[in-house]
């Protein structure tokens, strides 16, 4: 109780220190706001180039949609790192087939957090990060539609990642949550005690309960956004096709999170108040099941789509041709987006649902692949016959589509009933699902990383290191997630800590996978870190050299205009060494 | 190809002016799911091998029958909106209408 205590006072503390601190960057900067008294401009005032605070201060108040994209990007690649450290862990534990280096509670603890980290704390965020700094410039905006309710969005994210990660700290008696990231009852709701009635749960549902109010409250601003704040020449007709998923993402988190929210809700009150909402005499094991996917399946949609977007976006630009079939990926994104509220029991199918009901649900589950398949042909055909330029980010982009065909088509089998009641919960889930959130998402999540690396950081990566670190995770996460399915066709089960030895080979080989992948995720970070900060510089608006196949797009107009304003003011202090609008390096292919 | 065509335009019961070939064309790739939907509901009408209990079976069509007119209604208007902007104002490359100096793509659009 008394290093509680004193633990209280120390962050007391170090918030008022923290909060001075700022006052003063603030104040300092008013200074610099100031234009001159004699009415003069220009000079040294900084006024031009100094149109926000500077320092932290810029950061904690700024409301502007590049900086706050930033934080959200930020944010995610912390997240993803923390999430790949504890996947890291647990992939050294399932070595050996024993209990030897985390105990089972842990390796419960690590898979929960894991799970969550990445699809809430990472998924979400890092889209969130590409379409706050994209989405205004593409279609020709000022800012965001609501440029503080988009702070205050990404302002709730910090705190609920504390809360989630809670019981990995040193407070007391907290625990982390075992409940693994679908939270079912009556696990999740304490019964019985146990771990699971720990505090640690509590935080971790009110942790969630933040990233969805963020996740919602980004979704409206971006939907009043596109709908309301477009240029005048940025029609239906010409949106760009990362726009419409966004406008379609934010539709989906606008009716599946508040839904998350108000079940999380439920859940809090049975646990803390006493209700019996998901008691089994009432709501029984299958009300949380439904509520929750509900949720979570367009949750899967909520994840892929603007990765999807991002891959239509790029792709086109190294295969020197425009995306074949636009509309047919337009009208393909809005009908994944509204029959993917239509499939969710089929993550119920085992659990001895009307058959009635199970077959409606694969009905429609058997339909959404088609809207993904022709996305997917789209992408081929349109790489047929380009001029294709194998780029950093067109590599990832390749990779997506090839992981996307293996962990799309065994996703069509599980919706197959027959096919899902021998598969369900082994490792041949974990395998399909891993192909698309690591092999898609976050493959594509990196192909426009690599993409717009040069418009965020004004500077160039290195390109060997960025095709170092695609191979690496290619491999890797091929050797991974084949390896898994595999190991799901044996009926190894999902979420073991330990498993019989006939399953330890396939294992090590997944294992083998991951230690691949965290081998690119070093390059990838010393590359980014020091390319950011020493890379050389972007020395023109072009420098993927579009313009030579008329395939220049808003945004790196934008980046160009930035460029000569910060020409013709003589640049800020950050540019000493000056830019020149012409004689464009080519800087990667 | 023509009966094609013409029931397509029987599925687009108005604003025909709107809904030409080109947009029913590239609204295809959503009558396909739609189809599949279609497909179904008439499928377990025809073979129910699990009995006529009533709310289940209302339900089983609901299931069908949501995603298929929600759908239908989003293809729809989502048709029309890209088609009314197409014909109303000028079309530049998806993502390149604010660059300087944008060109039209309409003439190679209506090839």
């Amino acid at each position: 109780m008394q290093i509680t205590g004193q633990l209280a006072l120390t962050v007391l503390m170090g918030l008022f220190l923290v909060i001075i601190a700022a006052w003063l960057a603030r104040i300092e900067d008013w200074r610099s706001y100031t234009p001159l008294g004699s009415g003069g401009a220009a000079g040294e005032s900084g006024y031009i180039s100094r149109e926000k605070p500077a320092g932290i201060s810029r950061w904690l108040t700024t409301v502007d949609h590049k900086d706050i994209g930033m934080l959200y990007g930020l944010y995610g690649v912390i997240a993803f790192v923390v999430g790949g450290l504890m996947i890291m862990l647990m992939r050294i534990e399932l070595l050996d087939p024993g209990m030897t280096l985390l105990s089972n509670t842990f390796y419960n603890s690590l898979l929960t957090s894991h799970g969550i980290t990445m699809l809430f704390l990472f998924g979400t965020p890092i889209i969130a990060a590409f379409a706050n700094y994209l989405v205004p410039l593409l279609i020709g905006a000022d800012d965001m539609a609501f440029p503080r309710i988009n702070a205050i969005a990404f302002w709730l994210l910090p705190p609920g990642a504390l809360l989630i990660w809670a019981g990995f700290f040193p407070l007391g008696d907290i625990i982390p949550a075992q409940t693994g990231w679908t939270l079912y009852t009556p696990l999740s709701a304490g019964v019985g005690g146990g771990n699971q009635a720990n505090a640690g749960v509590d935080l971790m549902i009110l942790g969630l309960h933040l990233t969805g109010v963020s996740a919602t409250m980004g979704s409206i601003n971006f939907i009043a956004t596109i709908l309301t704040e477009r240029a005048e020449e940025v029609t239906w007709a010409n949106l760009d096709i990362f726009s419409w998923t966004i406008l379609t993402q934010s539709g989906l988190i606008l009716f599946a999170f508040p839904l998350l929210g108000s079940a999380l809700i439920m859940l809090l009150l049975d646990r803390n108040l006493g209700t019996t909402f998901f008691s089994i005499e009432a709501g029984g094991t299958m009300l949380w099941q439904h509520l929750f996917w509900f949720f979570g399946h367009p949750e899967v949609y909520i994840l892929v789509l603007p990765p999807m977007g991002i891959v239509s976006y790029v792709l086109p630009r190294f295969a020197g041709r425009r995306l074949f079939g636009f509309k047919f990926v337009v009208y393909s994104t809005l009908a994944i987006g509204v029959l993917s509220f239509g499939v969710w029991a089929h993550h119920m199918f085992a659990t001895g649902m009307d058959p009635r009901l199970r077959a409606s649900f694969m009905a429609v589950s058997l339909a959404i692949a088609i809207p993904s398949a022709v996305k997917t042909f789209n992408w081929i055909t349109t790489l047929w016959n380009g001029k294709i330029r194998l780029t950093t980010p067109m590599l990832f982009c390749i990779g997506f589509v090839s992981n996307f065909i293996i962990g799309g088509i065994s996703g069509v089998f599980l919706a197959s009933i027959p096919v899902d009641l021998v598969l369900h919960d082994t490792y041949y889930v974990v395998g399909h699902f891993h192909y698309v959130v690591m092999g898609v998402i976050a493959f594509a999540g990196f192909a426009g990383l690599y993409y717009w690396f040069p418009m965020f950081a004004g500077r160039m990566y290195q390109r060997r290191l960025g095709k170092i670190h695609f191979w690496t995770w290619m491999i890797g996460s091929n050797i991974t997630f084949l390896a898994m399915i595999v190991l799901g066709y044996g009926g190894m089960p999902r979420r073991y800590a330990t498993y019989l030895p006939q399953f330890a080979t396939f294992h090590q080989i997944a294992t083998l996978g991951a230690f691949l992948m965290f081998v690119g995720g070093l390059v990838w970070t010393y590359n980014f870190v020091v390319s950011w900060l020493e890379g050389p510089k972007v020395q023109d608006g072009d420098p993927w050299e579009l313009r030579e196949d008329g395939m220049y797009t808003n945004e790196w107009q934008w980046f160009e205009n930035k460029q000569e304003t910060a020409l013709a003011d003589g640049g800020d202090g950050d540019e000493e060494d000056g830019l020149v609008a012409d004689g464009g390096e080519p800087t990667d292919e | 190809m023509e009966t094609y065509l013409s029931g397509l335009y029987f599925c687009s019961v108005m604003a025909t002016k709107v809904f030409d070939r080109d947009t029913l064309l590239d609204l295809t790739v959503n009558f396909i799911p739609l189809f599949i939907l279609v497909f179904f509901i008439v499928g377990y009408t025809v073979y129910n091998p699990f009995g006529l209990d009533s709310v289940s079976r209302i339900l089983q069509y609901v299931l069908l029958a949501a995603p298929f007119v929600l759908l239908a209604i989003l293809t729809y208007l989502s048709g029309k909106a890209i088609a009314t902007a197409e014909k109303t104002s000028t079309v530049y490359m998806p993502g390149g209408a604010t660059v300087d100096d944008a060109e039209p793509l309409e003439e190679r659009e209506d090839e």
